[in-house]
C-alpha cells in the first residue's frame, strides 16, 4: 500500500541507493574474505620478486616459510582471542602483554610441582585477569581501553614485586628433567618434523572460535551486541555477560600465547609479551574487523596475521631495523583505520 | 503615523518567504516543494502529524541543511541558509523542543553565549549582568539572578531563558518548536502573553505544534503539512478545528475511530502498587486478554519509566506484577521476553534497531535462543517468519538482506515492530509505536496492532499521539506526575478530554 504511494522520483532514488548499498556490500564481502588473502598473496609475490631481483635471499625456502608460520602462530593465538573483544565493540584488550608475562612466569614457578600443575596454575592466573576485566567492563561499564591499560600495569607491578624483578628459568626450577622437557616442548614439538604445536593450536582455535562467532547463539547475540549495544540490551540480550565473556576468551588465548613465548625464550620474565597488544590490534584491523564492532570474521583476522607475518619477514630480510618495523606497522594501522572510516562514511554511516 | 497604522504596515511586511523548497533524505522526500511565508508581527503556525515535515522545514530555516532546493527570500533579496551561522546572520533564531542550555553554566553564560561582553581581555561582569537582565526582562524573568546556574531553575524558567537567549540577538524571525510540550497550563498562558507582546513589537514568529487548541489561541495564520507537502494555509479566523484535523490526516476523522471494543474476561497483566521512587508511585491496573490498553501522559509523567520496569530493564522499589495471575519478578529484559512480555522502545535508532545489520538479523534478534538447537543457531528456520512479517507489514524493499540503516523511518519502525511480533508475545508494550513515521506506515502498524489484540494478546499502548491513542485503545489510563490519575473508558475518550485530564484539568 505504501509502495504505491511512493512517487516515481522516490522509487528511482531508492533504486540508486540500493545499487550503491549492494555494490558496497559486495566490495565489503570480497574485502573481508578473499581480499585479505589476496593482499597476503601480494606480499608473498613481492617477496618472490625481491628474491628473483637478488635484493633478498632465502625468502622462498621451506625453512623460511616455516619460520614465518612459527613467528605468526603466537601473534595469531593472541589476535583471534582479542578479535572477540573488538567484535563486541570494546576495541581492544591492552592487558594482553602482562597476561602473557604473568601466565608464563607463574607456569615456570609452578614447574617445581610438575608440568600439569604449572599449566593449570597458568590457566587460573589468566582466567583471573579475564574475570576481573569481564566484571569491570561487562558489568560496571568501565572504559575498556583505560581499564585494560591499568590492569596491564597493575599486573606488571605484581610480577616485578613478587619476583623482585628477577627472571626465572624453567630448567632451574623444574625438579624433574621430564617437566622441564615437556615445558620446552610447548614451542618446540613438531609434527612431521615441520609443523609446530603452536601452529596446530592456532588452526584449532581459528576453526573453533570461527564456529562460536558465526554459528552459535552466543555468536549471534555477540554480533548484535557489537553492532548496537543498546538495541541488544533492549532486545533482552544479556549484553553484560556477552561482553564479559569476550574478555575471558581473550585472557585464555593470551595464556596460551604466554606459555608458548615463555617456552620459546626459556625464561619467565615481565617483558614476555611486550608489543603483542598493538600487533594483535593491527592484525585484527587489517583482517577486516572494524573497531566499531560487529563486523569481520576470525578467518579474516587470520589473514591479517599472515600479512603481518609476511611483512615482518620481508622487512627483516631487507635489513629493516626493529624500530623502523614498529613505525611502519604503526603507519599501516593508521592507514587501514582511516580507509575503513572513510569507506563507512561514504556509505552514509559515520559510526567507525 | 498613528500607532494603529504603524502596526498595520509592519504586519504586511513579509519577513521570510520560501518558494518551492524541497529537502531529500535517503529514500524519502521529507519536504516536497513547499511554499511558506511569515510576516513581521504575526504568528504563523505550522502543523502536521509526526513525520509530516514540520521539523525538516524548520531545520531548513535554521540553516541545518546545505542541500535543500528552492528559493528563500528575506525582504527583497534571495538568501542562502546553508549553515546555522548564515541563518543567525539573517536574524533567524530557533527555540528547540529539547532545551539546548548548558546545565552547569550560569544563566548569563547561557543567554550571552558567543557574545559575552569584554573589558580589555577580561570579561566585563557588570555589563554581563545588565545585558542578561535586559534579555530576561523581555520574557518577564527580571527577578532571576543572572549568576544562578541553569540546573537550579525550573524547566519552565529554562524554556523562558531559552527564549531570552534568542531575543538577545535581536532576531527578525523566531521559530518555536513545540514550546509548550513541557509546560503547565498557567505557564502556557504566561508564554502566550509574552508571544503576544513580541508580536506587537514586529517580530515574525513561526510556531510549530501539533496541539490544535493552542493554535487557535496564539496563531494568526496556520499552514498544514502532510507527507512533506503543503496542504494549505488558512487564516485562523476562517477555519475550524475539525477542518484542520481533516487537512492533517487526509481523511475524515470518523474514519480514524474504527476500533471495535474487546470483551474483557481473562486478566493478563495485573500490576499492584508498583513504584519506582522518583519516577512513578503506587501504580495499579489490570489489562485483559485481547485488549489494547492506552496509557497517556505528558512527557515526564512516568509512562516510559513504568514500561521499563514492567519488562525488567529497571528495578522496581515496591509493588507486585502478575502475569496470568502468577506473580512474576523480572531481573532483566531477557526474562521478560522469555515470559512473553516485550517492549517496543520509543527510541528506534538508539535502543531499537541494530542499524548496521540487515532486516532479517534485526527481526530475529529476539528469537536467537529459540532458533538455537544443539548449540547451533539455525537462521534458516526463521526465514519463513521473517518473510511473512515483511509481507504483513509491507516492509519496503521486501528483501530481508537489506541493511536496516538504509531504510526509511517508517520501514525501520515496521522492522522494529516485526522483531517483537516474531516473538509472539502475550503482552506487547508499545512506546510511541508510530513516532516520526508517515501516514501509510502508521496505518499498517495500526492494523498489525489490532490483529495482535484480536488474536488474544494484550497490547499496552503508550502514545503521545492522541488520535492514535483514542482510536485504538479500549480504555485509556491517564498518568500525571508519576501517578495514574484517571481511567477513561472508550466512550468517554476524545482527544480533548484525554489531553485535559493529562494536564490535570477537566472532569
Amino acid at each position: 500500500m505504501e509502495n504505491n504511494k511512493l512517487s516515481e522520483t522516490t522509487k528511482e532514488e531508492i533504486k540508486q541507493i540500493d545499487s550503491r548499498a549492494t555494490s558496497v556490500n559486495l566490495f565489503g564481502r570480497v574485502m573481508h574474505y578473499a581480499g585479505i588473502y589476496a593482499v597476503a598473496l601480494m606480499f608473498l609475490l613481492a617477496g618472490i620478486v625481491l628474491q628473483s631481483l637478488g635484493i633478498i635471499n632465502n625468502f622462498l625456502t621451506t625453512q623460511n616459510m616455516v619460520n614465518i608460520l612459527d613467528a605468526v602462530s603466537m601473534l595469531g593465538i593472541v589476535a583471534v582471542g582479542m578479535a572477540f573483544v573488538t567484535y563486541s565493540g570494546q576495541f581492544a584488550d591492552l592487558s594482553v602483554p602482562t597476561t602473557m608475562a604473568l601466565t608464563g612466569i607463574v607456569a615456570v614457578q609452578m614447574l617445581q610441582y610438575g608440568f600439569l600443575p604449572a599449566i593449570i596454575a597458568a590457566v587460573l592466573a589468566g582466567l583471573l585477569i579475564g574475570l576481573i576485566n569481564a566484571v569491570a567492563i561487562g558489568k560496571y561499564k568501565a572504559n575498556p581501553i583505560i581499564w585494560t591499560l591499568a590492569v596491564n600495569y597493575v599486573t606488571l607491578g605484581v610480577i616485578r614485586l613478587v619476583w623482585v624483578n628477577k627472571q626465572i628459568y624453567p630448567d632451574m626450577i623444574a625438579k624433574t628433567q621430564r617437566a622441564s622437557d615437556l615445558f620446552d616442548a610447548i614451542y618446540r614439538l613438531r609434527f612431521f618434523n615441520k609443523i609446530a604445536l603452536p601452529l596446530i593450536l592456532l588452526i584449532i582455535l581459528v576453526v573453533f572460535l570461527n564456529f562460536i562467532m558465526k554459528k552459535t547463539k552466543y555468536g549471534m547475540q555477540l554480533k548484535i551486541t557489537g553492532s548496537a549495544q543498546k538495541a541488544a540490551k533492549f532486545t533482552g540480550i544479556n549484553t553484560e555477560k556477552i561482553i564479559g565473556i569476550t574478555f575471558i576468551i581473550c585472557a585464555l588465548t593470551a595464556t596460551l600465547a604466554g606459555l608458548t613465548i615463555t617456552s620459546l625464550s626459556r625464561v619467565g620474565a615481565w617483558y614476555n609479551g611486550t608489543g603483542y597488544d598493538f600487533k594483535a590490534v593491527t592484525a585484527i584491523v587489517i583482517g577486516g574487523m572494524t573497531l566499531a564492532g560487529g563486523r569481520g570474521s576470525i578467518i579474516g583476522v587470520l589473514g591479517g596475521v599472515l600479512i603481518i607475518g609476511l611483512m615482518n619477514n620481508i622487512m627483516t630480510l631487507l635489513g629493516v631495523g626493529t624500530f623502523s618495523q614498529d613505525m611502519i606497522r604503526g603507519f599501516i594501522f593508521i592507514l587501514v583505520v582511516g580507509i575503513n572510516a572513510k569507506s563507512l562514511r561514504s556509505m552514509g554511516r559515520d559510526d567507525a | 503615523m498613528s500607532e494603529k497604522e504603524k502596526m498595520k504596515t509592519t504586519f504586511s511586511v513579509t519577513a521570510l518567504e520560501m518558494k518551492s523548497v524541497s529537502k531529500q533524505f535517503v529514500g524519502t522526500l521529507a519536504v516536497d516543494r513547499v511554499d511558506f511565508d511569515v510576516r513581521a508581527g504575526e504568528v504563523h503556525a505550522l502543523i502536521g502529524e509526526n513525520g509530516a515535515g514540520k521539523s525538516t522545514l524548520m531545520k531548513i530555516i535554521a540553516g541545518s541543511f546545505n542541500d535543500y532546493t528552492g528559493d528563500i527570500h528575506m525582504g527583497s533579496s534571495k538568501v542562502d541558509l546553508h549553515t546555522p551561522a548564515q541563518s543567525k546572520k539573517n536574524g533567524i533564531e530557533m527555540i528547540y523542543q529539547e532545551l539546548s542550555l548548558a546545565l552547569p553554566l550560569s544563566i548569563a553564560e547561557n543567554v550571552l553565549v558567543g557574545r559575552l561582553p569584554k573589558k580589555g581581555m577580561f570579561l566585563d561582569k557588570e555589563e554581563i549582568v545588565t545585558e542578561t537582565r535586559r534579555c530576561l526582562g523581555m520574557v518577564g524573568l527580571e527577578h532571576l539572578n543572572p549568576m544562578m546556574q541553569i540546573e537550579d531553575i525550573s524547566q519552565h524558567e529554562g524554556q523562558l531563558v531559552e527564549i531570552a537567549k534568542a531575543l538577545g540577538n535581536n532576531p527578525g524571525i523566531l521559530v518555536m518548536d513545540e514550546p509548550t510540550s513541557a509546560l503547565s497550563r498557567e505557564e502556557v498562558e504566561r508564554l502566550f502573553t509574552i508571544i503576544h507582546n513580541l508580536k506587537k513589537n514586529g517580530l515574525a514568529i513561526v510556531y510549530i505544534s501539533h496541539h490544535l487548541p493552542e493554535i487557535f489561541e496564539v496563531a494568526d495564520r496556520v499552514t498544514v503539512l502532510r507527507d512533506g507537502k503543503k496542504i494549505g494555509t488558512k487564516d485562523i479566523g476562517g477555519v475550524s478545528s475539525s477542518e484542520l484535523v481533516q487537512m492533517m490526516v487526509g481523511k475524515s476523522v470518523t474514519e480514524f475511530y474504527s476500533h471495535t471494543s474487546h470483551t474483557q474476561e481473562k486478566k493478563r497483566l495485573r500490576v499492584e502498587g508498583l513504584s519506582r521512587y522518583g519516577f512513578f508511585h503506587d501504580i495499579s491496573f489490570s489489562s485483559f486478554e485481547g485488549e489494547i490498553l492506552g496509557i497517556c501522559g505528558l512527557s515526564g509523567a512516568g509512562r516510559s519509566e513504568l514500561a521499563r520496569v514492567l519488562v525488567g530493564l529497571d528495578d522496581k522499589d515496591s509493588g507486585k506484577v502478575y502475569l496470568d495471575e502468577q506473580e512474576i519478578t523480572l531481573k532483566n529484559m531477557g526474562q521478560a521476553v522469555a515470559n512473553g512480555i516485550v517492549y517496543l522502545t520509543e527510541n528506534r535508532k538508539t535502543e531499537g534497531l541494530a542499524l548496521r545489520l540487515d532486516i532479517k538479523e534485526n527481526i530475529l534478534a529476539g528469537l536467537i535462543p529459540e532458533l538455537t538447537r544443539k548449540g547451533i543457531y539455525q537462521e534458516g528456520d526463521g526465514i519463513q517468519k521473517v518473510n511473512n512479517l515483511i509481507e504483513e507489514l509491507s516492509i519496503y524493499p521486501p528483501d530481508s538482506s537489506r541493511i536496516v540503516g538504509n531504510l526509511s523511518g517508517g520501514n525501520q519502525q515496521k522492522v522494529l515492530l516485526a522483531k517483537w511480533m516474531a516473538c509472539e508475545p502475550k503482552v506487547m508494550i508499545l512506546d510511541d509505536p508510530t513516532r516520526g513515521v508517515d501516514i501509510g506506515a502508521k496505518m499498517t502498524i495500526h492494523q498489525s496492532i489490532e490483529r495482535l489484540a484480536e488474536e488474544g494478546n494484550t497490547v499496552i499502548l503508550i502514545s503521545s499521539d492522541l488520535p492514535e491513542l483514542v482510536s485504538l485503545s479500549s480504555r485509556v489510563l491517564i498518568m500525571r506526575k508519576g501517578r495514574i490519575i484517571k481511567e477513561m473508558p472508550k466512550v468517554d475518550c476524545t482527544e480533548e478530554s484525554v489531553l485535559l485530564a493529562a494536564n490535570g484539568e477537566g472532569a
